[in-house]
Order: structure tokens, then C-alpha cells, then sequence
């Protein structure tokens, strides 16, 4: 009986390396949470994208969240983030990104190549 | 309607690349070629049913069905290819001509039928959104007529050209190539893997876009023929020369089993 309140007497030594054990994890847990990946939306009105700059951080992975308000699809397209994707019209699609290094990274929506240019902007 | 022409010779480039590359294939073989229009109607049909049933793709695997079917698709259609020249190669020289020769004609089917499907659905989803459905439809038709013309002719003069050759060289050249088409199909999917958040992001190797951008003319040949990529990242490469040395393995097979039966 006496070894086992031992056991879980958090007041002693044994206590203190408990609660620091606790600290690390919840600091650690918090410290993911801060460094979750960024998400930006962009939205696809009248085969343009809103907004058609965007400013990312380099070395880091991004979603980007494409919102299609058109009722035609659009495909998100980039040669230099190698990425291609269609999103359906009225419809939503994500891509993530990234790590990139600093630099402009243009992206294009393929049906719609006269209006629909933007570019990821890496700082 | 330039922006038609373009999207659509896109589409129909990479189709007519490995479909002329398969029918010379038949033709240095002796094969008719009365699979193909059934072929054809088969990748159709597929990439209405594609198109149609997009946007719950798009909808499964917490929104990255696209990228995880058409990894699948792309997969499934380079291994049917490394199994069409293992069996092309041992068609040379084949003791059981008549049953290897189905076998490769369906082979050769299917792989057409399932490399139409994703750039099919593509056309059809443009051409019915744009040209249908938003009434733009004299630009947007004409357009995709004169692309899929400029397809064909390219496709037609490289068929041709593949044809004067031996039948023999015919034949290695012909599936040299589609080890070529077949890993830079391979080699997309670690994009989508990448694009989904599967395989970790990595940046490019190299970078030749200011050597042969993807965005010239030249570039979107290469790209649309070979899957030419400026700027590949590890991945990539890792997946396309793992795929290419089993699909060169698979003919260098079916070499020495010739060889053997030539011998004996």
C-alpha cells in the first residue's frame, strides 16, 4: 500500500521530473500548433484570381486553399511550383506548396489564360 | 480561341504521341490495326465517365482524389506500357504467335483507352464548360478544332516518320520511346503525391527553364512527347529512373529469352 501511494506522490523529487516532463510536452505541443502550415485562400471570380498576389514565407510549407465562385472550371496551373489541379466550377480545391526558396512563382488558371495570371510572391 | 488551340493540342499531343508510337509498334509487328477504333471509342467512354464523376473524385481523400486516382491511372498505364514492349520484344521471335499476339493487342488497347481517359475528361470538361455551357461556342470549337488538326498532323508525320524505318528498328526505337513516355508519367506522380501533402515537398534538382522554358513552343513539345520537366525535384527523378531501369529490364528479359529460344 505504501509503495504505491509512492508511486504516485507528485510532491518529491520524482514529482518534479513529472511536472517538467508535462511542461516539455505541452510546450512542444504548443510549439506545433504555432507552426502549423500557413493556409491562403484565393478566390476565382470571372476567370480572375483575388487575390492575384500572394506574399508567402520562404523555407516553409503553405496550403492554399482555391475557391472557384465561376460556374465554369478553371484549372490551377504552375510551371514553376509544378503543380496542376482542376477545380470544379462553384467548387473548392487545395494545393499545398512549398518549401520554397525566395523568388516570384507565377501561376496561371489554363481555361482562362488571357485574364486568370497570379503570382506566389516567396520573401 | 487561341487559348482553345492551345489546351487542346496540348491534350490531343499527348495522346497522339503514344497512340502513333503503339500503331507503328503493331504495324513493325505485322499487326492490323482493327483494335484501334474500338480502343479509341473505350478511352471515349472512359473520359466522359471521368469527367462526369470529377467532381466526387475531386471530393474523396479529403479533397485530393484528383492527385491520388490520377497517380493511379498514370501508374497503372506506364505498367501496362513496360508489359506491351516486354511482350512486343518477345513477339519477334514468339513460338505461340496467335495467343501472344491477343495478348498484346488487348495490352495495346488498354493502354490507349486509359492514357485518353485523363486528357479526354480534360477536353471534354473545357470544350462542354466553356464552348456549351458559357456560350462562347464559335471561338471555343473552332479553336479546339484547329488545335486537335495541328494534333493530328504532328501526329500523323511522326507516325510516318517511324514507319521508314526497318520494321526491326521500327520496333526498338518505338519502345525506347515509350520507356521515355512512361516515366515521365511515372515521374508526375510525385508531383500529385507532393501537391497532396504525401510525399514531403522538395525543390527542384535543376533548373533548364531558362535553357528550354516550359512555357515555349519547344518546351510544351517536349513536355506533351517526353514529359520534358525544367525544373524536377528528387522524387521525380527517384520514381522516373526506378521506373525506367524495370522497364528496360523487362525488355532486356525479354531479349535473352529470344536469344535462348533462337539458340535452342
Amino acid at each position: 500500500m505504501r509503495l504505491e501511494l509512492e508511486r504516485f506522490d507528485v510532491s518529491g523529487i520524482r514529482g518534479i521530473f513529472v511536472k517538467r516532463v508535462v511542461c516539455v510536452v505541452m510546450a512542444l505541443y504548443a510549439a506545433s500548433v504555432v507552426a502549423q502550415t500557413p493556409e491562403i485562400e484565393i478566390e476565382i471570380r470571372e476567370h480572375l484570381f483575388y487575390p492575384s498576389e500572394v506574399v508567402v514565407p520562404a523555407g516553409q510549407k503553405v496550403k492554399l486553399i482555391i475557391y472557384n465562385r465561376d460556374a465554369t472550371p478553371e484549372e490551377f496551373e504552375s510551371y514553376e511550383l509544378n503543380r496542376e489541379k482542376v477545380i470544379m466550377g462553384s467548387g473548392r480545391g487545395v494545393v499545398f506548396i512549398g518549401p520554397l526558396k525566395a523568388g516570384v512563382y507565377p501561376f496561371f488558371g489554363e481555361f482562362n489564360l488571357k485574364t486568370a495570371q497570379g503570382k506566389i510572391v516567396v520573401e | 480561341m487561341t487559348s482553345a488551340v492551345i489546351i487542346i493540342l496540348r491534350e490531343v499531343l499527348e495522346a497522339m504521341v503514344l497512340i502513333c508510337t503503339l500503331m507503328a509498334t503493331a504495324r513493325a509487328l505485322k499487326l492490323n490495326l482493327k483494335w484501334l477504333p474500338f480502343a479509341i471509342a473505350a478511352g471515349i467512354a472512359g473520359a466522359l465517365t471521368f469527367a462526369m464523376l470529377l467532381e466526387s473524385i475531386s471530393e474523396m481523400f479529403d479533397g485530393f482524389g484528383q492527385e491520388i486516382v490520377n497517380s493511379c491511372l498514370l501508374m497503372l498505364v506506364a505498367l501496362t506500357l513496360a508489359l506491351h514492349n516486354f511482350l512486343a520484344l518477345r513477339e519477334v521471335t514468339a513460338s505461340e504467335r496467335a495467343k501472344s499476339r491477343t495478348r498484346l493487342i488487348w495490352v495495346m488497347s488498354a493502354a490507349v483507352a486509359m492514357a485518353m481517359t485523363w486528357e479526354g475528361a480534360e477536353i471534354y470538361l473545357y470544350v462542354y464548360s466553356y464552348g456549351v455551357l458559357a456560350g462562347e461556342s464559335l471561338p471555343v470549337l473552332s479553336g479546339a478544332a484547329i488545335g486537335a488538326g495541328i494534333g493530328f498532323s504532328i501526329g500523323t508525320f511522326f507516325y510516318y516518320g517511324l514507319r521508314m524505318l526497318t520494321p526491326r528498328l521500327c520496333l526498338y526505337v518505338c519502345t525506347v520511346f515509350i520507356v521515355i513516355i512512361s516515366a515521365g508519367m511515372v515521374s508526375q506522380v510525385a508531383l500529385y503525391m507532393s501537391q497532396a501533402d504525401i510525399l514531403t515537398s522538395q525543390g527542384p534538382v535543376w533548373d533548364t527553364s531558362n535553357f528550354i522554358s516550359e512555357t515555349s513552343l519547344l518546351g510544351e513539345l517536349l513536355h506533351a512527347s517526353i514529359g520534358y520537366e525544367a525544373n524536377p525535384t528528387l522524387n521525380q527523378l527517384l520514381l522516373c529512373m526506378g521506373f525506367g531501369a524495370l522497364a528496360l529490364g523487362a525488355m532486356v528479359f525479354a531479349l535473352m529469352l529470344n536469344s535462348k529460344e533462337e539458340g535452342a
